[in-house]
């Protein structure tokens, strides 16, 4: 694919704790992902999932290799700009929302941008907006404990998206949802990659929602085993999906 | 088990654990602290004024200590089974300081006038050189070896006294074995000398008797016969000394009493507030543990095991601290009551009574804070409790803000009575009603404030958030605020308090002590150790050139009923005798009923008046125009009260005023004890400073002051006493800084993910900290604010009841200075304690805090 590279990972290794209680949870990743690309990671439990994305997304930092962030590298920054980067250029969607109780659907979604020090009306506007797009226009003033879990996950991915970032990391961001739910959500991330020219990486063990990607990286004991590029049409890709995940277990 | 459990589990929240113990430590430590303090004191002042009871098998004294004819013995001898009998003279002798010069410390000398024929049969007296008093001696003396030793005298020295004709030298005849306690020097001397030194003509003061020894019905018998035989004045026993001052310092200790009490009850908010924050954590734990079959009992035991362990921590560090708190109270005050009340500070007494309560309270309110939360947790069924807790904002109660409004309303109407006890039921009322209230103000003060802390974080979003996080928990918000507000509004209501009573009384002290020249005793007040002066310095006073005026007091000692149909013992009086003419003339009174033209005018006349003052009235329930009977050494007699009033030395002390004419014909006393002295307005007033010091110098029991130098050393030794008080409850806001801090911390750990969430999706370290800062602001604003409302009620209530219950009327002074400093304290005290939480907040690795549960 001719696009740009948004992110890229470069012989990406992390170890936790050192000598003989030391885990290698990453080891030698390289992996780059191009601007409106849907990626999908998936591997057994324990593989190192989690730890690529942490690193990804400035959390953590590696051990070994690098992370460049369009083309810089992003462990070079100090925390501050990290964070600053997260806050404009990055949207997290976690496996357990992680919305703020206190806080209305708009308000949460509007969090990033009124933390980047944006005029509550205008983000709340501009949030308004999103949560429009992702279908819930209509439950603006509901706070978290009011809503589905699959209409939480969408205030997350409003929340993810309010700041027009380049890349979305999605750690299981269907994990803690039924099958109607899940499709949903991953259709709405295939759509914030082709439509709305978001590149999005996304963790997940459901063969059916990776289905929805354009390419599925397998990582197994902190290596890439395999990645596969998918077909467009969803449906197409699971019965292929769930081969290849027999295969690699 | 529930013991390990709950180990575990405090040890696992070492910063949480911490403070809340120290809560209850500091509660304990101001409890057992001030506990110590009252009762040395008060040991200090018996010991000095202790009369040498033991040795003898009877004493027998007047009631009300003063001293009786001789002839009383009579009757005593004729008794079977009487193996030796005599009256003596016993005296305590205050001493001005370095009487006996510099480095001598000797505070007071205790005269015993004794017959020495019979004195020998009663005590055996260990000499270690010289001989005993005998018959023919004139002026001689026996000393104790330590006076001899801290005097350097040996026998045939001269031995100074202090006596109303001026200083007196007897002769030491002998020294006896044996140290007094400090402050306590015996010096023995003949009876016939102690009653023409202190102008007590054939008058005693005690009856010392020994009986037949290895008899014991015969012994029974003599004793019986000696009660049936002592009448309606006399008494067995020596007299316990300076009760109206032991009475006066026992309120202070009730009030003491009281502010280590609510700091303790502080303490108790503290650790309810975080053990309600535990079950909420350990929801899961708890479900889990009932799950597998634990018990209700089983949960409650485990909590209660954890504020066990905290109460006795804390307790058991409280007592230590106390323990320090109580020395340097006492280390501190012990120069101002040498100074005013001739007191030697000695060991610190630690009543066993205020051990066993220090510790049963510390305990007990650390275990009952915990138990309402063990309780609701017992109530967790597995399966609600298994679920996740319901993210909906708690609810603000209505019917405790309901009856909170409706309890501060009725404190409102309570204020207007202006009567003691309404006054005092409203001040708890008001407590009460706005602890209850407090949960409903979250909302609107945090939204209130957060105007304002938005000014200053712009735009950031941190206010809001810091906003969102309080009102989530309003019921946590008020209790902090709560503690933060109790803690508060001491300190301003007792500043109130202090404030009017310190303006009051220099005003007073003005009234009383303005004259130009005063002659000052070592102990003033409490006169009875006094050693005074015989009229002949009143008249070498009135001869010097300048002086317009001259007025006196004099002193003596009697009880009175107390409230009728009370079934209270007597009430001990101090009986100053005034010249009504000159008294008004250079000093005043403050009369709470009656004026002084009236009073000086019926104390003039020949009859049985007295003035009474307030405190003295409130505990009687006398009225001008009453009738009440007096003990005087020669019985009771009947006294009629013409007014309600008095001066400000004795504002705390049961006191009543009488003309020293009939001072003279009922209680034999004519020394005095006080002198103000007025010059005329065209007078020389250095030349006349010069007379008098020239006449006073032969009189060294008095000191001689300028009355204006006396009012500034007096007003800056109150102001010093004041400036400790106050520390000692500024000790007492501590406590709410670790409320706010406790409430802050546990927030941060509550919120450990939604942390970590923000980090994630890019607030900085700096956002994190700022938005620990601004919760903390404005739950330390919203405690300032009741803090300071409750304070400034608290402290008119304590005002106005003081001078509603008549012991002493002052004005209330708005107390400016309090505010300003309670509400410095409460926004240092919020950013003080946001420090360590936003520490933790903004230091919180992400991928931890992510994952947290
Ligand atoms: N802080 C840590 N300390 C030690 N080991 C860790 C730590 N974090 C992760 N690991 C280890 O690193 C490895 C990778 O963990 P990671 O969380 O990335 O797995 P994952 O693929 O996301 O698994 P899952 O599908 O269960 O979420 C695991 O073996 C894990 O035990
Ligand atoms: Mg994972």
């Amino acid at each position: 694919m001719p696009a740009t590279v948004v992110i890229q990972a470069q012989d990406l290794s992390r170890v936790h704790g050192t000598g003989d209680t030391a885990i290698t949870a990453l080891d030698g990743v390289n992996l780059s992902v191009a601007q409106g690309e849907f990626v999908a990671v998936m591997g057994p439990s324990g593989c190192g999932k989690s730890t690529l994305l942490h690193l990804l997304g400035g959390l953590d930092a590696p051990s070994r290799g690098s992370v460049l962030f369009e083309g810089q590298p992003v462990h070079k920054l100090s925390d501050d700009a990290i964070t600053q980067l997260r806050r404009r250029k990055i949207g997290y969607i976690f496996q357990f929302f992680n919305l703020i109780p206190v806080l209305t659907a708009v308000e949460n979604a509007a969090l990033p941008l009124v933390l980047d020090g944006i005029a509550p009306a205008v983000a709340r506007s501009k949030a308004a907006a999103l949560l429009e797009r992702v279908g819930l226009g209509g439950r603006l003033k509901s706070r978290p404990d009011q809503l589905s879990a699959g209409q939480q996950q969408r205030v997350a991915i409003a929340r993810a998206l309010v700041a027009e970032p380049a890349l979305v990391l999605a750690d299981e961001p269907t994990g803690n949802l039924d099958t109607q739910a899940s499709q949903e959500i991953a259709a709405l991330l295939q759509q914030m990659a082709r439509d709305w020219g978001r590149s999005v990486l996304m963790v997940t063990h459901d063969a059916r929602v990776a289905a929805h990607a354009d390419r599925v990286v397998f990582l197994r004991d902190g290596r890439i085993a395999q990645e596969t590029v998918l077909e467009r049409n969803a449906a197409d890709n699971q019965a292929l999906l769930a081969g290849l995940i027999t295969a690699a277990a | 088990m529930a013991l390990t459990l709950a180990l575990r589990y405090l040890l696992g929240r070492r910063l949480r654990t911490g403070l809340t113990t120290l809560a209850i430590a500091i509660g304990v430590m101001v409890l057992f602290g001030t506990g110590i303090y009252i009762p040395t004191m008060l040991e200090a002042f018996q010991r000095n004024l202790r009369a040498t009871a033991g040795q003898v098998d009877v004493t027998i004294t007047h009631r009300t200590g003063a001293a009786f004819t001789a002839r009383r013995t009579e009757k005593f001898l004729r008794i079977a089974g009487v193996r030796a009998l005599a009256g003596s003279i016993e005296r305590t002798l205050n001493l001005p300081p370095e009487f006996y010069g510099r480095d001598v410390r000797v505070g007071a000398l205790l005269l015993l006038g004794v017959d020495p024929a019979a004195a020998a049969a009663l005590r055996d007296y260990r000499l270690v050189s010289g001989r005993f008093l005998q018959a023919a001696d004139g002026s001689a003396a026996v000393i104790a070896q330590s006076l001899a030793d801290a005097l350097q005298l040996k026998v045939d020295g001269m031995l100074p006294v202090p006596t109303p004709a001026g200083v007196v030298k007897l002769r030491v005849v002998g020294v006896l074995a044996g140290r007094a306690l400090a402050g306590n020097e015996q010096v023995f001397l003949p009876l016939r000398l102690a009653q023409k030194l202190f102008d007590m003509p054939d008058r005693i003061t005690v009856i010392e008797a020994n009986l037949v020894e290895n008899d014991d019905v015969q012994r029974a018998a003599a004793l019986q016969a000696i009660e049936a035989q002592l009448g309606k004045e006399l008494q067995l026993g020596a007299l316990g000394a300076g009760s109206e001052f032991m009475a006066a310092m026992q309120t202070s200790q009730i009030a003491f009493y009281l502010i280590g009490f609510l700091a303790l009850l502080m303490g108790g908010f503290i650790i309810f507030n975080t053990f309600r924050t535990i079950v909420a954590e350990r929801r899961r734990d708890i479900g889990m543990l009932r799950t597998i079959g634990a018990s209700r009992r089983a949960i409650i035991g485990l909590l209660l095991a954890e504020s066990l362990l905290q109460g006795v921590i804390g307790t058991s560090a409280g007592l230590a601290l106390g323990y320090g708190l109580g020395r340097a109270i006492t280390t501190g005050g012990a120069g101002i009551l040498r100074q005013y009340l001739n007191l030697e500070m000695g060991a610190l007494v630690i009543e066993p009574g205020l051990l066993a309560t220090t510790i049963t309270l510390g305990v007990g309110v650390s275990l009952l804070s915990g138990l309402l939360p063990a309780w609701g947790a017992s109530r967790l069924t597995p399966l609600a409790a298994l679920r996740p807790a319901a993210l909906a904002p708690q609810q603000v109660g209505r019917t405790g803000t309901l009856l909170g409004a409706t309890l501060i309303a009725a404190s409102l109407l309570m204020l207007l009575s202006g009567r003691f006890a309404l006054l005092a039921l409203g001040g708890l009322l008001f407590f009460i009603g706005l602890v209850l209230a407090s949960p409903a103000l979250v909302q609107p003060v945090a939204a209130a404030f957060s105007v304002l802390v938005a000014q200053l974080f712009a735009r950031e979003g941190t206010g809001e958030l810091a906003r969102g996080n309080l009102t989530r928990h309003p019921g946590r918000a008020a209790i902090t605020a709560s503690a933060t507000m109790v803690g508060l509004a001491i300190v301003v209501g007792a500043g109130g308090l202090i404030f009017s009573l310190n303006e009051s009384m220099l005003v007073l002290f003005r009234k009383s002590m303005g004259s130009d020249f005063l002659l000052v005793p070592p102990s003033i007040a409490v006169w009875k150790g006094d050693v005074g002066a015989s009229e002949a310095l009143a008249n070498k006073i009135r001869a010097v050139p300048g002086v317009a005026a001259l007025s006196t007091l004099r002193y003596a000692q009697t009880s009175m009923p107390a409230r009728a149909g009370s079934g209270l013992p007597d009430i001990a009086v101090s009986l100053l005798g005034i010249d009504p003419a000159a008294y008004f003339s250079v000093s005043s009174m403050d009369f709470n009923a009656g004026t002084a033209e009236l009073a000086a005018a019926a104390l003039a006349r020949n009859e049985r008046n007295l003035i009474i003052n307030g405190i003295l009235a409130a505990q009687t329930g006398l009225q001008s125009g009453d009738t009440v009977a007096l003990s005087t050494p020669e019985g009771q007699q009947d006294y009629r009260v013409v007014a309600v009033g008095g001066d400000v030395l004795s504002a705390k002390i049961t006191t009543a005023y009488v003309s020293q004419a009939l001072l003279r014909q009922d209680f034999h006393k004519r020394e005095d004890i006080f002198y103000q002295v007025n010059l005329t307005a065209t007078a020389d007033a250095a030349a006349a400073g010069r007379w008098l010091a020239k006449i006073t110098g032969e009189y060294p029991q008095f000191r001689l002051v300028v009355g204006r130098e006396y009012l500034a050393e007096f007003s800056k030794q109150f102001d010093a006493v004041f400036a400790g008080t106050y520390l000692l409850l500024a000790l007492l806001s501590l406590p709410s800084l670790i409320a706010i801090l406790n409430t802050l911390a546990i927030g941060v750990i509550e919120r450990t993910r939604e942390i970590g969430m923000l980090r994630a999706i890019g607030a900085t370290r700096r956002q994190m900290s700022r938005t620990i800062v601004a919760e903390a602001l404005l739950l330390a604003a919203l405690g300032t604010a009741l803090g300071i409302l409750a304070g400034l009620y608290l402290g008119y209530v304590m005002v106005a009841g003081i001078s509603a219950s008549g012991i002493f009327r002052m004005q209330y002074t708005f107390p400016l200075a309090g505010v300003l400093a309670a509400a410095a304290a409460g926004l240092l005290f919020g950013v003080l304690a946001a420090l360590v939480p936003m520490r933790q907040a903004a230091r919180m690795q992400i991928i931890a805090a992510l994952r947290y549960e």
